[in-house]
This record gives structure tokens, sequence and C-alpha cells, in this order.
């Protein structure tokens, strides 16, 4: 949060000034309060009612206070927390694919943005390496449904190759499955965090760069000196939204897997947990009482990851518009 | 002595190079090959699909095509275009207002502006599943079905959009420019539409980019407000085509419209992503 | 980018007002719908054949009373198809389509908030008929939401099958809709295969060799031996068992419970499994389908008159398929499968219209004849499918000339529908996924029964699950 404590720009004019940051971010509020705050807020609230429909019929909404959460959290009769399981395969399935992405990202970043490298057909790649995120997820996971299939396209390969003798039946095992979700949502979306990362870059002083030529810094010294640190509020945004899409995750796994999160529930994710809820039965009750949990977890996890990113990069030598 | 530099910094140059090639071919070839499945699923009858995947394109494009093109009950040109029009106006909308919005709380010092920072960071946790429900019944309420604004209107609020702009802005404009503009006597306003805006090219052409195309392929929320066959959007008349019945199924047609879908939003990225690559070099004052 | 900024706000300005425009119509439906709607093209050269049902000739003076739009809810155009062919719109009504698609239950989810809406909305926005499958039919049957049909002039049931009905009654016998069609669904066996396993192609004969389970199970064994697969998926029989359970998925106190009939078909699939008698593939899967192909090992498949006529792609393929070596019989019970429902909203305010629509699909012979003849549907009027069961000129060359109408007319009295709850798609669904692991082998029984469980408790919180 160095920003905020930053000095005023004049400290005269600043107080005049303040009607103009009200008046700026009134539209925002305005739409956010007509169309989203009501309706959350009724969640919010609603976890703490029984609340959901028996077919046609309305059952509640009857006050129950913290039930549903304690429900959410009680063990079944093998002693397993749903909510906890399902948070777990979240944050291995994010991480598998997010960390990598972000990486990537990076590294395609400053190939692009590189003047040394000055790689050729720039506009080629930079195209292709988005396409992904442009077909529909539903679609995108229908494709690699039937290539996965036990008589698709990889098992065909394999067997015609010798190297397996019997087809593997990929979507019912736990690490393929894990894998394949992580493979697309990473090529679904290391186009967008590269081509971010890129308007990042680009954004920086192009003389920053040539003055560190001159002093006649290496490449890695540029990227860990100067690239780094002035992109750093990029890269916390790019790690914080890859956290809350990972967090949020929903339609890949939920198409792979046909809503059931097989095999064995390990590759469900919290909001696909959040919308069995949901979707017949119109919970409100238990499907507010995740969303609570869900938004306590990634406010708490972004937070952390906002304030330590952004503390240890002000430290960083600072940019040029330092006031 | 300075020659041999030269030469190590060039032989590092060239392997620099050719693992970058190595690395984006790669990548490149994992990208197009779900676009290969997608176009050979084109080229294909539903009985074809329907016996298995091959490598191989099939005859059957033009009839796919035609058949797409003269549904009956899908008119693909009106599709695209209810879809471009929304898309259009939200990505400007959401750029536009998110910018605005994130300047305002960079910019100005107000008693509320840590507040009303942290409000929005705390609301982009929310998950979008969870008002989904709600934002339908008030909507069913209002009686604003089969009309365009619910699905543009609240784009003005973006709270992720929001953030990026916002970090933009941190990393990009310098105090110095919006100081000078205010010597200058601009007013708020002009200082925003024509000093800062420029300056955020980049990010504007990104989320532009961006939220046409999640706004392109939203379905769940078009498809229970839109019922009219003449307002309806892409996604709804793909997921229509994948329910039609027993008879009419057709998953040839399917893909070919998966395919055509496609089309309008690559050539907006490829015009926007001209913007990023340009960047702020021509705008940008040094410090 | 300046100029393409205000280019698109300007787009933003303009559309809105289209936006705002396009909603006035909306209340007069009639601009958008001659193209879809009206009855005028097509059906006068097919004779309008709406006229005069037998149940009630109603003068078009009485419809002039009623609304002005007929809406009709549905995911998809197959009965808007017929009803634009075989229905002639009474003057001055206009019929609009919702059509929303079922994709991620965006259809039942239209239709719900409509239906809990009903009461406030206006006259022209009011539900007038809607579509419902036999899947969750009964989420609406039984809720006040529909209609006794019998009140608005649909009374004569005489030549429906009694399945049907009883589908789309409520606990109290109160019928809300009518089908329009009639899914019996047979055992389709492919000939040759069935020469080399049982000596026979010839229907009656299988049938004879293959009329319960027991017998059913030992011919497995022996296709086995012969290096055959009795069925391609594990969850081919679930409805054969299903439709036939003797108790509910819920008891009165609303635990879940397992019908001897569901832990038949768990025996016999962990048993088909474990001897190599099935694949394990779902029912819709490429696997399965892969098994249809003229080099295909698999013998029986079940199936309705849709199922091998429109699904069956692979055995119609003219390289690799096998068309003309396939036979049908009812098998080891009878069942159907699928079929679609024309259900009455309370509060419709066109109700003599749509008594008029469903006594034109279930008992205007003409139109039920054209179903048959044109659409390959198995009409759901018995005087009718017997026309065509006696037809010795009818039948269908996929089956190798069979006569399926007289097939599927002999079973459809044995088909019962009995002991079903508003819950039983998802419980079906969920249970055939959970279990498809543990036939699978990924998980064990136990586990697979208690992932069944949760998800049990997450949909259905009504449901108290052991």
């Amino acid at each position: 949060m160095h920003s905020m404590n930053r000095k005023k720009p004049s400290a005269g004019k600043g107080v005049s000034y303040a009607k103009w940051g009200y008046l700026f971010i009134l539209p925002f509020f305005i739409a956010y309060i007509c169309f989203t705050l009501i309706p959350q807020l009724m969640t919010f609230y609603n976890s703490l009612f029984e609340n959901y429909r028996d077919g046609l019929t309305q059952v509640g909404p009857n006050f129950v206070g913290l039930k549903n959460y304690v429900k959410l959290f009680s063990p079944d009769n093998s002693g397993t927390i749903g909510m906890l399981k399902y948070f777990g395969n979240t944050i291995v399935l994010w991480l598998l694919g997010a960390v990598p992405q972000i990486l990537v990202a990076l590294l395609l970043a400053v190939f692009f943005t590189s003047y040394r490298l000055n790689l050729k057909g720039q506009q080629f790649f930079k195209t292709v390496i988005y396409m992904p995120n442009l077909i529909m997820a539903a679609a995108f996971s229908m494709l690699f449904f039937t290539l996965f299939s036990p008589v698709g396209p990889v098992n065909q390969v394999l067997l015609s190759a010798g190297w397996i003798d019997k087809s593997i039946d990929f979507l019912a095992l736990k690490v393929p499955v894990r894998l394949l979700i992580s493979l697309m949502n990473f090529l679904m979306w290391f186009g967008n965090t590269t081509i971010l990362l890129m308007a990042g870059i680009q954004g920086i002083d192009q003389s920053m760069f040539e003055a560190a030529e001159i002093d006649g810094a290496s490449s890695l010294q540029v990227f860990f000196r100067v690239t780094l640190p002035l992109l750093a509020p990029i890269l916390v945004y790019t790690i914080i939204t890859a956290m809350i899409g990972g967090l949020q995750m929903f339609d890949v796994p939920q198409i792979l897997t046909n809503a059931k999160g097989t095999p064995d529930r390990t590759s469900m994710t919290m909001v696909m947990y959040l919308n069995n809820y949901l979707q017949t039965s119109k919970n409100y009750g238990m499907a507010g009482a995740v969303s609570v949990v869900l938004f306590i977890v990634s406010a708490g996890l972004s937070l952390f990851v906002y304030n330590s990113l952004s503390r240890q990069y002000s430290q960083a030598p600072r940019r040029r518009n330092r006031l | 002595m300075n020659n041999k530099e030269n030469t190590r910094g060039r032989i590092q140059l060239i392997v620099a190079r050719t693992v970058a090639y190595a690395i984006l071919i790669f990548l490149s070839i994992l990208c197009l090959f779900s676009f290969y499945m997608l176009i050979i699923n084109s080229t294909r009858s539903n009985a074809q699909l329907q016996a298995g995947f091959t490598l191989m394109p099939n005859n059957n494009f033009f009839v796919n095509l035609k058949n797409a093109w003269t549904d009956a009950s899908i008119n693909i040109p009106r599709g695209m275009l209810n879809s471009f029009l929304i898309a259009a106006c939200t990505s400007v909308l959401t750029t536009y207002f998110s910018a605005l919005t994130a300047y305002g709380i960079h910019v100005y010092r107000f008693k509320l502006r840590k507040f009303a920072f942290y409000f929005i960071l705390a609301v982009m946790m929310i998950p979008p599943q969870v008002s989904a429900v709600g934002f339908i019944q008030l909507m069913y309420k209002l009686k604003l079905t089969n009309n365009y604004l619910p699905l543009i209107l609240p784009s003005i609020a973006a709270p992720v959009v929001f953030f990026y702009m916002k970090q933009y802005l941190e990393s990009v404009l310098p105090m110095e420019m919006v100081e000078a503009a205010r010597m200058d006597g601009a007013n708020e306003f002009y200082t925003f539409n024509r000093i800062v805006l420029p300056i955020m090219k980049p990010a504007l052409a990104v989320q532009m980019i961006f939220s046409f195309v999640s706004s392109w392929n939203n379905y769940f929320i078009p498809a229970l407000l839109l019922d009219k066959a003449e307002m309806k959007t892409v996604p709804i008349m793909i997921a229509q085509l994948r329910s039609a019945d027993y008879s009419k199924f057709d998953m040839g047609k399917v893909y070919m419209f998966i395919l055509l879908a496609i089309l309008p939003v690559l050539i907006v990225y490829i015009i926007l992503s001209k913007s990023i690559i340009k960047g702020v070099t021509a705008g940008s004052v040094k410090g | 980018m300046k100029k393409l900024i205000a280019l698109l706000l300007a787009l933003v300005m303009v559309f809105a007002l289209c936006a705002c425009g396009a909603t006035a119509p909306a209340e007069k439906p009639a601009e958008g719908t001659p193209a879809e709607g009206t009855p005028a093209e097509g059906t006068p050269a097919e004779g309008t054949p709406a006229e005069g049902t037998p149940a009630e000739n109603t003068p078009a003076e009485a419809e002039s009373g009623e609304g002005k739009v007929f809406n009709i809810y549905a995911w998809n155009e197959e009965f808007k198809g017929f009803f634009e062919k075989y229905y002639t719109v009474p003057e001055g009504v206009t019929v609009n389509w919702v059509i929303t698609p079922s994709d991620n239950g965006a259809y039942q989810q239209k239709l719900d908030e409509a239906l809990l809406n009903q009461a406030n909305a206006a006259d022209d926005d009011k539900v007038d008929m809607f579509l419902a499958e036999a899947d969750y039919i009964l989420k609406y049957v039984n809720a006040d939401a529909t209609q006794d049909i019998t009140k608005l002039g649909v009374t004569d049931f005489s030549n429906t099958y009694a399945y049907t009905v009883q589908a789309a009654s409520d606990p109290d016998g109160v019928v809300k809709g009518v089908s329009f069609q009639c899914c019996p669904s047979a055992l389709i066996y492919r000939r040759s295969i069935a020469e080399d396993v049982l000596g026979t192609s010839d229907p009656a004969e299988v049938q004879a060799l293959l009329d319960s389970w027991d017998k059913f199970n030992a011919v497995a064994a022996d296709a086995k031996e012969k290096g055959y697969y009795m069925t391609a998926s594990f969850a081919e029989t679930y409805r054969v068992f299903s439709n036939n359970c003797t108790s509910p998925w819920v008891d009165a106190d609303s635990n879940l419970q397992f019908d001897p009939q569901i832990e038949a078909w768990i025996a016999q699939t962990e048993d088909f499994v474990n001897n190599g008698y099935t694949l394990t593939a779902g029912v819709w899967d490429q696997e399965k389908n892969d098994q249809m192909f003229a080099d295909g090992k698999t013998m029986c498949f079940f199936g309705p008159a849709w199922y091998f006529n429109f699904c069956m792609g692979n055995a119609q393929d003219p390289d690799k398929g096998c068309s003309g070596d396939w036979a049908i019989c009812e098998g080891p019970a009878a069942h159907f499968w699928g079929g679609t429902w024309l259900l009455a909203p309370a509060g419709t305010d066109n109700p003599t219209m749509l008594a008029d629509i469903m006594n034109t699909f279930i008992n205007n012979e003409e139109v039920c004849s054209k179903l048959v003849s044109d659409e390959k549907q198995f009409s759901n009027n018995q005087k009718v499918n017997a026309k065509f069961a006696e037809d010795p000129n009818y039948g269908s060359a996929f089956l190798g000339g069979q006569n399926d109408v007289a097939v599927f007319s002999a079973m459809t009295d044995n088909i019962v529908w009995e002991n079903h709850t508003i819950y039983d798609q998802l419980l079906n669904e969920g249970l055939q996924t959970y279990l498809q692991e543990y036939f699978k082998g990924t998980v064990d029984k136990e586990t697979a029964l208690k992932n069944f469980y949760n998800y049990v408790n997450e949909t259905y919180p009504a449901i108290v699950t052991p």
C-alpha cells in the first residue's frame, strides 16, 4: 500500500480536488450497488437461513443461525470434510496451472519486449498464444474430452506406437484429470497473462532500459533490477487475479468431468461444490455459506499477497515518477 | 579483447534467440492444435464425428457451413451482430469507467479513498455464481428481460478491470503530468480524457480485448434473460444447437458455428493488439 | 484510439436506444413471429386437420375471448416443427415460442421463474403451455403450477397409452398434460451375433431366449465365450431395471432407499464388469458407439425408435456400418426411454386453445398418422399405431424389414409408470456417474456410494441419506 502513504502531490491544492475523486468513482459505485451488491448482500444474509426449493415448492427462509456453516464443516460418515477436500482440490488445480502460467507469461513478455532479441513474427506468436482464450470453455473441454477418451486419438497414437498395450482411461484417473484441467487452464490463460504483462512492460519508460544497457548490465540483471521492480504493480495484479480466478475455478472441470468432479470427487472445486447447491434446489442457505467461506479465504490470501508483495517492491529502487 | 566479447555476445544472442523461438513454436503448436481439431471437426458430418476423431479433414465443410448459415431457427449473422453490439458496448464502458475510477482513487486524496479501494478489492473475491441467481430474479422483477441493458450496464462496475487500471497507473503515471496540466489550467475531466487516457492506451486495449471476449462468450445470464429469437446471442444459439432434438442434432453444424464465432473476436483482437504494441512511447514524458 | 472510443461510445448510445426500442414490441410480439409461428405456410396444402377435435368442437367465438398471445416454453424445436405443420392456430392468436437451451439447466431455471411468477405476469406474458421430459415431469405435475386438463376439455384418453397418462398425473390421479409421442424401448440386437451366440436371429425366438434377466445373464456368459460383449455400456440396462422399480427413490419420511430393481442392476453390472461381459463406457460414449460398427463385438443395445433411427449413426454408416443386421424384441422387461409431454400451466389465459392442441396431438387420427408415416414417431394413439402394425408392407430397412411399430405396439401394455418421484432424474444420473467409478475400479463400492450420498445431500436438501 505504498502509494497510499505517498505524500499529496501538493498540500495546498489536494483538498480542493477531493470532490473530483468522489465524482470519478461515483458511476462505478452506482452501477455496482444497482446490479451486484444487492444480490451479493442477499447471499451473505441468506447463509443464515434455511432456504431452498423442493421441486417447485419453496422451503423457508427460516432463520437457522450458523447451522449451515456447522453443516459445511461437519465430516460425512467416512470422516471427510467436503469443504476442506474441495478447497484442497482447488488449490492443487490452481497451483498446477497458475505457476507455469505466470512464469511462462513473464518469460514470453520479456521475449516480446526485448530490444536485444528483436524476435521476428511477433504478431503471429502474440495472436496464436491468445487464441485458446477465444474458444468457449465448453467447446475447449469438449475437444479435450474427445482427445483423451479411451478410444480417442491420444490412445490410438500410444497404442500404435506400442507404448501401451491397453488403452488408458485418462478421465477416470486422478492425476491425468488434474493435469488435463491444469493444462487447459494454462493454455486458456497464459496468453492472456502474457499480454497483461507485456502491456505493463511497454508502459515502462524505455530510457530505463537504455540506461541499464549503457551501464553494461546483462539481460538477467536488466530483468531483475529494472523490469521486475517496475513491473511489480502489474505482477501483483496478475498474481492476485490468477489466485482469485483459481479459487473460483469452475467451467473447465465442470464440463470436463460432467459436473461430477470425477474421479472420487478429486477434481471438484469449491465453486463446483457451490454450484451443486445452487443449480437444482436453489439452496441459498448452503450456497451462501460456501460463498462466505470462499470470500473470506480469497480476501485473506489476496490481502496477504498484496501487502507483502507491494511492501517488498516499494523497498526496491524506485521508479522515475517517485514523488 | 573487444572482438572476443562481441563474438561471445553474438553467440549468446543466437542461443537466446533459438531458445526463445523454440519455446514460442512449441507453445504455438499446443495452442494451434485445438484450433486444428476445431477446423477438422467442422469439416465432418455428424455421422463422421460420431465415428471418432481423426486428424484428416473430411469433405463436409461447405455442407456444414451451409447448414449452419441457413438454419431456420438460428440466424447466425443476427446473433453475431447482437453479440458484437453487446460486447462492444460492454468493453467500452468497462474500460472507460474502470480507468476513471482507478484514476479517481489513484490521484485524489479524499476521506473514503482507502475504504473505496479496499471495498472494490474485497468484492472482487466474491464468486460471480453467487450473485447470478439473485441478479436474474432482480431483472425479472424489474421486467428487464429481452433487453440488452442488464447485460451492458453492470459492466460499468468491473472490480477486476479497475484493479488492473489502478496498478497500471501506479506503474506508469507520473504525477508531474497531472500537475503540469493543472498549471495550464486544465479541467480535471479534460486532464483525464486528453492526457491520462492516451498514456493508458495499452492498458485500455488489453482490458477491452478481455472484456470483449468474455462478453462474447457469456452464456448463462443472457440465456436466461433473452428469449426472443431476434435478440439471442451467439453462445445461446450454440447451446440451442447442442440441445437440438435427435433428428436435428448435428455436431458438424455445432463445430462450424463455434469456428465462425471465433472469427469476429479474432479480428477485434488483432486490431486492438496493435495499440498494445505501439505502447506509450509516443505519449509519455521522461522523468 | 480516441476516435475508436468515441465511435464505440456513440455506438453505445445508439444501441441503448435500440435496446429500449427492442423491448417495446415485447408487448405486441406479432412483428417478430410471422416467420416462426404462423400456420399460414405449409399447412393448407396438407389439409388442415386440426378442425373438429373429437373431444369438443370449439367454436371460433369462444377463442376470441381468450388471450391474443399463446406462449409455449420449450428447450428445443422438435415439437415446434410438428406444431407448425399439424396445428392450425386460431385466427387472431399469435404463438410465441420461448425456447431456452437445456445446457446448464437453463431451461428449467427459466421455466421455474416464469411459472412462479405466473400470477403476476401480464396476460400476454403468461405461460400457456410448456414441454417437459419424463425425467423431470413430476416436478411440475406434482406442483400447483400445473392444472387439471380434464376440466379444460381433454377427457378422452381411450386411445393413449396408459403410462403416458400416469406420468402426467399427480398423486391424486389428476391429469395435467399429455404426451404427443410414446417411447417404448426395445432390446436392439445384432442379427449376425445372435445367430452365432443363440443359433437364431428370429425376433420371436430371440425374445424367448432373453425374456428374463436370468436368461439374459446366462446368455452373456455364452456371448463372452464366443468373443462378444453382451452390452457396450455399464449403464445399458439401467433404465430397464429402474422403470420397473417397486418402490420410489425416497420413502414417506424422505429417506433415500434403494429399490430391489436398482440393487439388481448393481449386482448384474458388477457381474458383467468382472467377467468382461460389458464395457465400462457411458451410454453416450464414443467407446460404446464404436461397437455399433460392422466390426463391433456387442450383441445388445436398448432403445426406442428414435434411438436406432437417429442415434445409431455408426451402425448406419454406409461403409463401416451394418444397417439391416439389426432386429428388436421386448427383452427381459418392458420399459420406455424419453418422450416429451405437453403440460398445462395454471393461470393460462388460453385454456381452450391449450385443450385443442392437446386433443389434436393425441386424438386426431390424421395428425397421429402423419406423425408415424412422415416423422418416424411412435404416436400416442393406439388405434393409429395398430393400423401401421398390421400393415404387411410397413417395415424398417435398418431392422432388416422388421415392423417396429408392431413390436412396440405389443410391448406398450407392459410398460408401467409407478413409484416415481420429483427427484428421479438427478438421482438416476448421479448414481450411474458415481458407480461408474466403482465399476471402472477407480474407487471401492463404499466410497462410490458415499460420493453419491454427498451428491444427493448437495442436490436435494430434503432427502435424508443413510
